[in-house]
């Protein structure tokens, strides 16, 4: 292969992965799946299909790409851009109707913000259940015969994917920093500023949860963060003969932690965007007088955040501190019975919330509806 | 999460559709949405528009007294254009569906007309093929059919100096509107393919707009689920 033909699709996986990147959606076949194999769903983001293919080589599987703008499924979920919509328009379009003796299909958990699994179910006869939030799992889960352990719902951050993420954020970070740094500072001094800031991101991704990233406190860490790379960058700008300069690293220290500061919680499964929540926060309410007990917001919660109550049969909300707010359990409910409340008393109800998704979400507050006002617990 | 960032800058972007489109259009997506209601809606007509997105053509033909309904998958898109109608004082029925669920919404051969406007090239050719059967059987026997999209213009040097030009429209398009319209190529033979009689196509000056109108033959042809 030529090195254009290695190293772009490197780039694009790697520094470039925050950019859309679209595969052709359709049908693909995993090894040689006959009419009883499973059939499983995501969206058109090229570096999700790369990396299923991986996991389920050698194994024999139905793949049905769905459109979802080249956005990786949990993404696209979450901003309307892979819907019950898309979905349905692949099973249709690709004839898995024909090549399979069965009509179970198996939806990615991370699409329960975007996809409303009845309505695929009312629309094409097909029987829809969420699989396990992530790719990795996907062998154990078919090796079970098909069911997800609870373990499997509930999102991890392991170090190779911290990893990454760090990377996304430092490389154009750095990139800057020593750009902006060598006409103020010379090479040398712009190269500690820049790898100081490196170091300090990846140190904050490897330091999660410990750190706080989301609320007020997020500002200490931020703080920490701009005084630990301007020091360590002035530190070596002395060892390497420099002077005068500290100003100049603490000030882009400062910079790359305020770029940072703009959305890293959402860069990770494991907080809120600050970005969604437009200033104005929000908190998820259960009415559990209208909870029936079905438990979709159970099966599709990312976080462990909602847990059946089995003697009353009904859904309890266990551990709010850990919601994301994400609006998966919202979307599913098949009852309405869960909803998002802001600080002001007003709310997004569920109509709201499968309208628009989390786009922008803290904007859209509305007064609780007089005629079916919902009830917390 | 690897997109997250790029989404946030991009969000509730349908708000922004209709600036992006005319920015990308230079202006003359009004037009184009003038054209295709001038030649499908009439007082009375029943018409459905499908991917109606912020409903540019669904409220040209409502102003031209048809009975129109708007089909959209995206519900934000829909918001908007519920919203637009209303300031309108127009009566449009919504519906929140995609072209592949046609069949689920509507009732065969409950149209007079159908119009698409830019949606069609949203497509892949799979399901064009698989819509454009379904829009003949929403369409009553001899209805007629009426597709906007845009096309590239014939010839090499052309097709250069088109995408040259378009390439900053484009950019900013997208920036704005996290949407971009696609060319496609050939719509009038697809439309041959599914069945549909008296193609004929028309480009809007300066060629880089085709209108492709034609009949629903009588009996509308069988399709199977």
């Amino acid at each position: 292969m030529t090195l254009p033909g290695r190293f772009l699709p490197w780039l694009r996986d790697t520094l470039l992965r925050m950019f859309p990147h679209a595969t052709r959606p359709g049908l693909r076949r995993i090894g040689r799946p006959g009419p009883d194999a499973p059939v499983l769903l995501t969206g058109n983001f090229t570096l999700t299909v790369a990396r299923l293919e991986r996991v389920l080589a050698g194994r024999d599987a139905w793949l049905l790409v769905a459109d979802s703008h080249g956005i990786n499924v949990w993404c696209a979920a979450g901003g309307g851009h892979l819907t019950h919509h898309d979905v349905i328009a692949v099973i249709r379009s690709s004839g898995i109707g024909e090549r399979v003796a069965h009509r179970r299909l198996w939806l990615p958990q991370l699409a329960a913000t975007g996809v409303e699994r009845r309505v695929v179910e009312a629309r094409t006869g097909w029987r829809a259940d969420w699989g396990p939030a992530r790719l990795e799992d996907l062998p154990a889960f078919l090796d079970r015969g098909e069911r997800v352990a609870r373990r499997e719902r509930t999102m991890r951050f392991p170090p190779w994917e911290r990893l990454e993420m760090a990377l996304v954020w430092a490389a154009p970070t750095t990139l800057v920093a020593a750009a902006a740094l060598v006409p103020l500072v010379g090479i040398a001094a712009a190269l500690a500023g820049a790898l100081s800031i490196g170091l300090v991101i990846f140190g904050i991704f490897a330091a999660l949860p410990r750190l706080p990233v989301e609320g007020p406190r997020r500002w200490l860490t931020y703080a920490g963060g701009a005084l630990l790379a301007g020091g360590l960058a002035a530190g070596a700008d002395a060892l390497l003969g420099g002077s005068g300069h500290a100003g100049w690293l603490l000030g882009a220290a400062t910079l790359a932690m305020l770029a940072l500061s703009v959305d890293l919680a959402g860069t990770t499964p494991w907080y809120a965007s600050t970005i969604n929540s437009a200033g104005n926060r929000f908190d998820l309410v259960l009415d559990r007088e209208r909870c029936t007990g079905a438990a979709d917001c159970v099966r599709v919660c990312p976080r462990d955040v909602l847990r059946m109550d089995g003697r009353e049969r009904k859904v309890r909300i266990a551990e709010p501190e850990a919601c994301i707010r994400c609006g998966a359990c919202v979307v599913q409910c098949p009852e309405d019975a869960l909803f998002f409340r802001f600080a002001d008393g007003r709310v997004a109800p569920p109509a709201q919330v499968r309208a628009t998704r989390m786009n922008m979400l803290g904007r859209r507050a509305v007064p609780v509806p007089t005629d079916e006002a919902p009830r917390s617990s | 999460m690897s997109s997250y960032v790029y989404m946030k800058v991009l969000e509730s972007t349908p708000e922004r559709y209709d600036r992006g489109m005319r920015l990308l259009s230079r202006g003359r997506i009004d037009g184009l949405w003038e054209a295709v209601a001038e030649r499908a809606a009439a007082p009375g007509r029943r018409v459905l528009d499908v991917g109606c997105g912020t409903g540019g053509v669904t409220l040209a033909c409502a102003r031209r007294g048809a009975r129109v309904t708007g089909l959209d998958k995206d519900a934000g898109m829909l918001a908007v254009a519920r919203a637009k109608a209303a300031a309108a004082g127009l009566a449009v029925d919504w519906l929140e569906a995609g072209v592949m669920e046609l069949e689920d919404v509507v009732e065969p051969g409950g149209f007079d007309a159908v119009v698409s406007c830019l949606a069609m090239s949203e497509l892949l050719p799979e399901e064009r093929a698989y819509a454009l059967a379904r829009l003949a059987r929403a369409l009553a026997p001899g209805g007629l059919l009426v597709l906007a999209d845009e096309v590239r213009p014939a010839g090499r040097l052309a097709r250069l100096g088109w995408s040259l030009a378009r390439a900053p429209r484009a950019a900013l398009t997208w920036l704005l509107a996290a949407r971009l319209t696609h060319p496609v190529d050939g719509l009038a033979d697809e439309a041959r393919a599914a069945g549909f009689v008296d193609v004929t196509e028309e480009r809007l000056p300066p060629g880089d707009f085709a209108l492709v109108s034609a009949r629903a033959p009588a009996p509308p042809p069988e399709v199977r689920p």
